[in-house]
């Protein structure tokens, strides 16, 4: 067999794909869109990885070097305060400027420094404070918009953040920077997640795969009958198979255009899609390894994949084709692939314990092979289990029938399903194991306080945390907001070697952290129970003269001597509302002198009145009037991972597109089917079957395999997750609600899809269908 | 020609497709045992007449009227009902269910019309045998040839004792020594249930074997008078 002859027949085969009328353009249009659409979905997915590394290199970028300590503020340095803030449950990253002189450090994205009380905003925030959703960030963001970052400035087109020029950062307490950019190693992955990502892409690729294989076959059974034609006219067996590859070649290579084009308009509307943050369009490259697998590997399948197909096909000279006697299916050669995946898996399991040694491509063959294992089982599964049901109404006979004559067919048709809904099992199984690892309590305790506002040392906050709770408390929306500060205390001016905290507040703040006895304005207490009691027994003692120190301020700052009072009540120490048991001595205002505690840091913890819509925006905007550097946290009792979450979205978002990928080639498929029945259904209808018997029948020849298909997806997923839960060394246990799920949609997706089809299938129950002129 | 005593009666049928006028102003009866045959060349309307008669195909005006019953009259549900207990039909192509053995189609309308699987499949075995093909009851259409194949369509049409027959070109597909077979048979097995048979064809040794031609041409019928 010379290339030339390939070429040859191939080359015919594609010009019967386009030059075969309206029919043949058609056939291989939805050929191209089914593969087309296949193809840009994997480039995306090949795309993802330098789409995230692109955003760490744009986070790396804006972050800043700082000077050392010591150095002094100069021409070419830069003061900046953080004021990030939160508005409708996204971040916004802020930072305020001071420019030191006129070398300062420009940041990303700036092409000059806002002047104080102007602002340079991202474009997503401009757009969300001219919005009438941004009313309420208006007052807190209320400087002049006077420049748009640029995209370099930014992590994604989503991103929300300003600069703002502000003279008040000596006062405030801000940072000296140097310059922008980092170049630090990148954070190395925890080895269980990296093998969830690597999981997520390969069970959302194999469906993929699988319906680019189930797309070249469309419009299979007409152009076998072409193919008689051309046995005919003296085409042997050998040569009308690669006519008819080169026809599913000539779709392949128009679905990679295709596909080109709907990643192009899928990458240009990137922007809209956030996920683990937003990607700019273009950063949303494909590697040119991946694509260039991906251009050779779609049409290299497309002629496999039709060779294969042919070979239980005969096409015979007289314009018939009738398939060749179906050899009955052997199973012991379709376990091979599910039993090699596990055999590549098993010397992986209990690896999690010792910080990931999963090879990927072990890890991502062995799960290849177990999910496309499932393609090789179900047609067994089906046949097998078809062969035996027999009985009841005419539409069940019909159904069952078809079925016992086309199981493969059938199976062919879910397998797609199939495939998907074993992956997300798995996956889900995975994610349901490892979510304790990846989400924790935070010991936050948000009935006490939805939002605290902490300053750290140096901050002038610091000083004014009770004046700054006072003016936020009356806010609407705020029931409560108190205030602690903290400083240090030190047996001598000089003494770092035992060192005792000394927290300071009203009755009311104390009472956060502490369950005092009484409490009145002038009173101290020595906390008992705290994580510290041995150090607070060593420096404060009652009646001791005692220094309070700044820890790491070597400004020359004398510390401020205190006299602890013999007088001193003893309380037991309470964790405060976010979690943080105190230790230490605990003082009312009025028992200390006043500068005591200056510059080492404060707490204000805030409670809402959650009767007052957008309470927790407006303390936010109440915050940042009273000082735009104090860091605000939101409480809640729990926290997951970032990237764990990102991860999970990620795979929801994929796993959608491919179950609707998937019912698109299923409804394609079915409505072919029926297409090619249209004599046969006019005919039926002509002696009086009813439209309810058909729809049945269709209902229940997709239903068999559906169920069939479902438990062998179910039956593989469970598997598969067990071994994954076991090479991560987690706890197996099957939680079958998401396995359920799973289930139902996919099953779900195959009625909407039968649903779908009803219509063409009355349409092509008229009578019409008899006509032959 | 008057229809008195006729079973099937059809008056001035018009139906176009589009702007091709299938039929037009046609008419046609028939009583019941008798066989008539409609002709025509290609593309003249006689299987558009067969369409409307049967109930299959609503025609755009003019009346046909089933024994007494005026068709138009009936909603889709009354037509497939009547389809389904009194009439048969036989195709060119046999248009049997491929996944279905051969006594499983014979046996479907009956199963269509409520009958037990066992009873339907004994009452078209009989009716096999009736048409020679009992032999087959087992195999898939897939494996019989096209002469069989249109003997198990028969069989199907007559299995359910229908008053009309309609057949639309049923040896269209065959050689002349199947397609007389096929005939004979059909023709025998019709008249000895007294059903009426509307026979389109465009063979003349086909028509033979009717009682009465009509002539389709134009979308308009004419009966003719046969020299005997």
């Amino acid at each position: 067999m010379t290339a030339r002859i390939w070429a040859r027949d191939l080359l015919m085969g594609a010009r019967f794909a386009v030059g075969g009328g309206r029919e043949g353009w058609t056939r291989t249009l939805l050929t191209g869109i089914g593969v087309g659409l296949g193809v840009a979905l994997l480039l995306v997915t090949t795309a993802i990885p330098s789409a995230l590394a692109a955003r760490d290199l744009r986070g790396d970028a804006r972050s800043v070097q700082t000077a050392s300590a010591g150095e002094k503020a100069g021409d070419d340095s830069l003061l900046m305060g953080e004021a990030d803030t939160r508005f409708g449950g996204q971040d916004i990253h802020g930072r305020l400027l001071m420019p030191q002189g006129s070398d300062a450090p420009l940041p990303p994205g700036l092409e000059k420094f806002p002047a104080p009380g102007e602002m340079a905003v991202s474009p997503a925030l401009d757009q969300l404070l001219k919005s009438d959703d941004g009313t309420l960030l208006r007052e807190r963001l209320d400087a002049k918009v006077t420049a748009i970052i640029g995209d370099e400035g930014l992590l994604g087109p989503a991103d929300l953040a300003y600069y703002e020029g502000s003279n008040a950062l000596e006062q405030l307490g801000g940072e000296l920077v140097t310059g922008f950019g980092s170049s630090a190693e990148p954070v190395t992955m925890d080895p269980v997640l990296a093998l969830l990502i690597v999981l997520v892409f390969v069970a959302l690729l194999t469906p993929v795969a699988v319906f680019i294989a189930a797309a070249v076959r469309f419009g299979g059974e007409r152009r076998d009958r072409r193919l008689a034609a051309l046995r005919l006219v003296g085409a042997d067996g050998w040569m009308t198979r690669r006519i008819a590859a080169g026809e599913a070649l000539a779709g392949a290579l128009a679905g990679l255009v295709l596909g080109a084009g709907f990643f192009a308009a899928a990458r240009q509307s990137a922007s809209a899609i956030e996920l683990y943050g937003s990607v700019f369009p273009g950063d949303l490259d494909p590697s040119p390894a991946l694509a260039a697998l991906v251009a050779l590997a779609v049409p290299a399948a497309a002629v496999a994949v039709t060779l294969l197909a042919m070979r239980s096909v005969v096409i015979e000279p007289l314009g018939v084709v009738r398939a060749a006697k179906p050899s009955r299916r052997r199973m012991w050669w379709r376990l091979l692939l599910p039993v090699g995946g596990l055999a590549l898996l098993y010397p992986m399991i209990g690896m999690g314990n010792e910080n990931g040694g999963f090879s990927r491509g072990q890890v991502s063959t062995g799960v290849v092979m177990l999910l496309v294992g499932i393609t090789a089982l179900l047609p067994w599964l089906v046949e097998t289990v078809a062969s035996r049901l027999g009985g009841g109404p005419v539409s069940w006979q019909l159904a069952v029938r078809r079925l016992q004559m086309s199981s493969a067919a059938a199976a062919r048709l879910v397998n797609g399903i199939a495939v998907a809904i074993a992956g997300a099992i798995a996956l889900q199984m995975m994610f349901t194991g490892v979510e304790g690892m990846y989400s924790r309590n935070t010991g936050n305790d948000p009935s006490r306080a939805a939002i605290s506002a902490s300053a750290g040392p140096g901050d002038a906050a610091a000083g004014r945390a009770e004046a700054i709770a006072r003016e936020i408390g009356g806010t609407k929306g705020v029931a409560e907001a108190t205030a602690l500060s903290e400083t240090h205390l030190a047996r001598s001016p000089k003494d770092r070697t035992m060192i005792a905290n000394l927290t300071m507040g009203s009755c009311d703040a104390l009472r956060e952290v502490a369950h005092l006895p009484s409490c009145k304005d002038g009173d101290t207490f020595v906390l008992r129970g705290g994580w510290n009691d041995e150090s607070t027994a060593a420096v404060a003692k009652p009646g001791r003269t005692v220094y309070a120190v700044n820890l790491g301020d070597d400004s020359g700052h004398r510390p401020v001597a205190w006299t602890l009072p013999a007088s001193a009540k003893v309380a037991t120490s309470r964790s405060d509302p976010t979690g943080l048991e105190r230790s230490g001595i605990l003082a009312t205002t009025k028992a200390v002198p006043k500068g005591l505690g200056r510059g080492q840091g404060a707490d204000i913890y805030i409670r809402l009145d959650p009767s007052v819509p957008q309470a927790a925006e407006r303390a936010r905007t109440a915050v940042r009037k009273a000082d735009p550097t104090l860091r605000l946290m939101q409480l809640q009792a729990t926290e997951r991972s970032d990237r764990f979450e990102s991860i999970r979205t990620g795979l929801f978002i994929g796993a959608t597109c491919v179950l609707l990928l998937i019912g698109v080639s299923l409804l394609v498929s079915q409505l072919e089917q029926l297409r090619e029945r249209r004599k046969l259904l006019s005919a039926l209808v002509a002696f009086g079957t009813r439209r309810s018997t058909l729809s049945m029948s269709v209902l229940c020849q997709t239903a068999v395999p559906v169920a069939l298909a479902l438990l062998l997806s179910s039956a593989v997923g469970v598997a598969l997750g067990t071994v994954l839960l076991k090479m991560a060394s987690v706890r197996v246990t099957v939680d079958w609600v998401p396995v359920a799920a799973m289930a139902g949609v996919g099953a779900g997706v195959v009625l909407l899809v039968t649903l779908l089809s009803l219509p063409p299938l009355w349409r092509l129950m008229r009578p019409d269908g008899l006509r032959t002129e | 020609m008057t229809p008195a005593g006729s079973l099937l009666v059809a008056d001035d049928l018009r139906k176009a497709y589009g702007p091709t006028n299938a039929l037009d102003g046609a008419a046609f009866s028939i009583h019941p045992g008798e066989v008539v045959a409609v002709m025509g060349p290609s593309g003249s309307g006689k299987s558009t007449l067969l369409h409307c008669l049967a109930g299959i195909v609503t025609p755009d005006s003019g009346t046909i009227t089933y024994n007494g019953r005026e068709l138009s009259a009936m909603n889709d549900a009354e037509r497939s009902a009547l389809r389904r207990s009194e009439f048969g039909f036989v195709f060119q192509f046999g248009q049997l269910v491929p996944e279905l053995t051969c006594v499983e189609n014979v046996a479907l309308p009956l199963r269509l019309n409520g009958t037990k699987r066992k009873e339907a499949e004994r009452t078209a075995l009989q009716w096999m045998q009736r048409l020679e093909v009992d032999d087959l009851a087992a195999k898939r259409p897939g494996e019989v040839s096209g002469g069989q194949g249109q003997r198990v369509a028969v069989a199907r049409s007559l299995v359910t004792g229908p008053r009309v027959l309609f057949a639309d070109e049923p040896t269209g597909a065959l050689d002349s020594l199947n397609g007389e077979r096929v005939m004979e048979l059909l023709t025998e097995a019709a008249r000895s249930t007294n059903a009426a048979v509307v026979l389109v064809t465009h063979e003349a040794r086909v028509a033979a074997y009717s009682d009465r031609e009509i002539v389709v041409r134009d979308g308009r019928s004419r009966d003719m008078e046969r020299a005997v």
